[in-house]
């Protein structure tokens, strides 16, 4: 098991967002968590990534207990977990190349294992011609990748994507949805995928969890929850 | 048509009241006896002595920016990114020495480091000399300009930050700890900011008049008022007031070409996320203590000493009675001004933010160029302006008051509306615009009611920008019209300390009034927010 959340709860100004989460995650899985907008998806992967801290309840990544009952044990640059944002969250001040190099230089990472590994990653996503280029003259699908390598660069063996494909239209969203599935067997990566799309969950997941209001409605296989949804919405 | 007229009204007028005077000193220092002659300045810089007042000034107005900067960017951060206590008392506290007059602080610096003042009763006299010395002159100075502007700073730092999208910051928490993100991702994210704070402090320290002349720095500022009102030479004050002038309008270009590129588009955090915060762990106490011991030479001190030096009753009584005049006037000014202002900032922030005319570029210019030129300079333009038999009804009476605080604020009216609007979606207007209604309706029922609260926010802070202004009302008030801040200085040299400190603690209340009118009004808004 590489993660385990331990039954999580978590509010902001004594408004309960998460209401005792449960899940254990095998390495290599892909798991997506499905839900409608505003029922705590984000929250549980800033969690995971660290960024808050559970008010109750356990968070053990790669057998390390990371945040305990409120305490933060092990701070988010500890945890070597890769996120890419809902909202990509590239640096608007730096070119796609430092946007790569940045955490490899946190690191401490020398100058010529960074270039050989963000140049093997620029191949990687197909954006090798884009290396200069600052992120605001790209367009959706190119951001959309080199945030993809941001995190990849890292050689994370856990990744979050936060509903990272919903602002693209369809046919883009389709060949990245590819591209994701390629790039997570070549690494090994765990993958913990958030989105409120029921297709995009299905052409993605291995497990998915079913989430509303900050709780767990059901867990199980493409083909379970698909026959879960199927007869929820035909009662 | 009849918004476009309303809006080329509003930009004739301010050109007329604030570009002309202005235009007018530039011309006729061009011409000596009716003809067009360089005469005039040919004088200038001929001595040393205008050499030195122009270097005190750039350095004064250098250390000054580099010294804000050095405080007030860490401050800002503290404030917003960190789990300090009191945070917001913190804030409120060390923008206290901005909104009143900045003189003030010079006059609280004096009695405490004078060569009579506190410092020299305890310790004694000679400590005093050394005190007093270092007092009067450019370390003094400094450090009272420092105090008066480092507000700005923390100000612009805040909102800026408050501008960065959290996502930026966390994205890069993943890699490394709090002190390296910021200091690689956000510090540089708000370089636009941070750069704005310097422009602005920069050419407010060129421009300023009341602490240099009363800490006797000789700055550059101070010398066409000094030529103006004791030779009444108004060559020599005109010319000497160019210089100044130039150098305002070469550092706003160049911050209309690089600055205005470099803005990053801020993505708005999302209003439910909150901020994420840096927590301060075991260096806590070592802020606590430092931002404490700030704000208590920078705030706590100055504004004790005049509390202290004023505090007998007959003090407040004299204070009243002599200048009861004065601070009716100034109220009285202040409001008119404040409205004035508001319906101009009203207007061109409206073209400022819907880009409705094609000219709104270079009304805004002419805006931002009237603010931060240095008001002696503003001054003398209206005075060789309005200074003819025919227009005795403005020149004489405080029609031209009014119009120095139009010339030299409009900028703040029309940029805290600017950001109103672009808050109203201009489908709002629209919607009215196709159900039928005229400009006027449209502006009286829809504009004006929903741009309120910017309205309130525009006005209050005019109001404490006229009341507190001496540079322009110093050079153009016609006899007994002076408003409070004035009559303090004017009284300053040959009165009781109690009385002149009783004159500081009145006018410091009656600039936070009205803040804490609105800070009631809000919580009371609040409170019947929560009870319906
Ligand atoms: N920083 C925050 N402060 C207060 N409430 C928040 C904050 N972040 C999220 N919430 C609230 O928590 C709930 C879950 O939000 P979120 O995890 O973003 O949902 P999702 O990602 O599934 O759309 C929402 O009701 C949201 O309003
Ligand atoms: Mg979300």
């Amino acid at each position: 098991m590489i993660i385990k959340i331990d039954n999580v709860y978590k509010s902001y100004n004594k408004n309960l967002v998460i209401k005792g989460i449960s899940i254990d995650i095998e390495k290599g899985e892909r798991i997506v968590i499905l839900g409608p907008s505003g029922c705590g998806k984000t929250t549980l992967l800033r969690m995971i990534a660290g960024f808050i801290h559970p008010d109750k309840g356990k968070l053990i990544i790669d057998g390390r207990i990371v945040a305990d009952n409120g305490k933060c044990i092990i701070e988010p640059e500890n945890r070597h977990v890769g996120m890419v944002f809902q909202d990509l969250a590239l640096w608007p001040h730096m070119s796609s190349y430092k946007n790569l190099e940045f955490g490899l230089k946190a690191k401490n990472i020398p100058k010529m294992e960074r270039r050989k590994r963000i140049d093997e990653i620029f191949e990687k996503v197909q954006m090798d011609r884009f290396k200069n280029v600052h992120p605001g003259e790209l367009s959706g699908g190119q951001q959309q990748r080199i945030a993809l390598a941001r995190a990849l660069v890292m050689r994370p063996t856990i990744l979050l994507m936060d509903e990272p494909l919903s602002s693209l239209d369809t046919d883009l969203s389709l060949i990245l949805r590819k591209e994701i599935l390629k790039l997570q067997e070549e690494f090994a990566i765990t993958l913990i995928y958030v989105t409120h799309d029921r297709e995009e969950a299905f052409s993605l997941a291995t497990r998915i969890v079913v989430m509303d209001s900050g709780m767990i409605q059901k867990t199980g296989t493409v083909k379970e929850i698909s026959e879960y949804i199927y007869n929820a919405s035909h009662k | 048509m009849a918004k476009r007229l309303t809006l080329y009204i509003t930009i004739f007028l301010l050109i007329g009241i604030g570009l002309a005077p202005v235009i007018s000193i530039f011309i006729k220092s061009l011409f000596v006896d009716g003809e067009f002659s360089l005469q005039n300045y040919g004088t200038l810089f001929q001595s040393d002595r205008e050499w030195r007042l122009l270097f005190n000034s750039l350095t004064l107005a250098g250390a000054t920016t580099l010294i804000t900067l050095l405080l007030g960017v860490p401050l800002g951060m503290l404030f917003t990114k960190t789990d300090l206590p009191l945070k917001r008392l913190f804030a409120i506290l060390f923008v206290i020495p901005l909104i009143i007059p900045s003189y003030i602080l010079a006059i609280a610096w004096f009695y405490c480091l004078g060569r009579s003042g506190i410092v020299a009763i305890i310790f004694n006299v000679d400590f005093g000399i050394i005190t007093s010395n270092l007092l009067f002159g450019f370390a003094g100075t400094l450090f009272v300009m420092v105090s008066a502007l480092l507000p700005i700073v923390i100000i612009l730092t805040m909102t800026y930050l408050r501008m960065v999208n959290p996502n930026l910051e966390e994205a890069a928490r993943l890699h490394c700890s709090w002190t390296m993100v910021l200091r690689k991702i956000t510090i540089p994210l708000i370089y636009p900011g941070i750069a704005l704070a310097a422009l602005i402090v920069f050419i407010l320290t060129l421009g300023e008049f009341g602490v240099p002349s009363s800490l006797r720095f000789d700055v550059y500022s101070v010398e066409s008022f000094t030529r103006f009102s004791a030779f009444y030479d108004f060559n020599t004050a005109t010319t000497a007031a160019m210089p100044l002038g130039i150098i305002t309008f070469i550092v706003l270009i160049v911050e209309r070409l690089f600055l205005r590129k470099k803005t990053f588009i801020f993505r708005a955090a999302g209003s439910e996320k909150t901020m994420v915060m840096a927590p301060l762990g075991r260096t806590k106490p070592f802020f606590m203590a430092a931002v404490s011991i700030l704000v208590f030479i920078l705030v706590i001190v100055p504004l004790g000493v005049l509390l202290y030096k004023s505090v007998s009753f007959s003090a407040y009584a004299e204070a009243f009675i002599r200048s009861i005049g004065s601070i009716m006037r100034s109220l009285v000014y202040a409001s008119v001004g404040a409205t004035c202002l508001v319906v101009f900032g009203f207007f061109l922030g409206y073209l400022l933010e819907r880009r409705a005319l094609k000219f709104s570029f270079a009304a805004d210019s002419i805006a931002i160029f009237l603010f931060a030129l240095p008001g002696t300079v503003i001054g003398i333009g209206l005075i060789s302006l309005w200074n003819t038999p025919g227009t005795n009804f403005i020149y004489a009476s405080m029609g031209i008051i009014i119009f120095g605080y139009i010339a030299q604020y409009t900028a703040l009216g029309e940029r805290v509306l600017a950001a109103t609007f672009s808050h109203l979606p201009h489908s709002m207007e629209e919607a009215g615009q196709i159900a039928g209604a005229d400009w006027f309706r449209r502006l009286f029922k829809i504009l004006i009611p929903l741009a309120k609260r910017g309205m309130a926010a525009a006005w209050l802070i005019c109001f404490i920008f006229c009341l507190r202004d001496i540079g322009i009302t110093m050079m153009v008030y016609p006899p007994a019209h002076d408003t409070l801040p004035v009559r303090i200085f004017t009284l300053m040299a040959n009165s009781p300390d109690d009385l002149i400190s009783a004159l500081c603690v009145i006018m410091i209340i009656i600039t936070l009034l009205p803040l804490f009118g609105l800070w009631l009004a809000n919580k009371c808004a609040k409170k019947a927010s929560t009870l319906g």
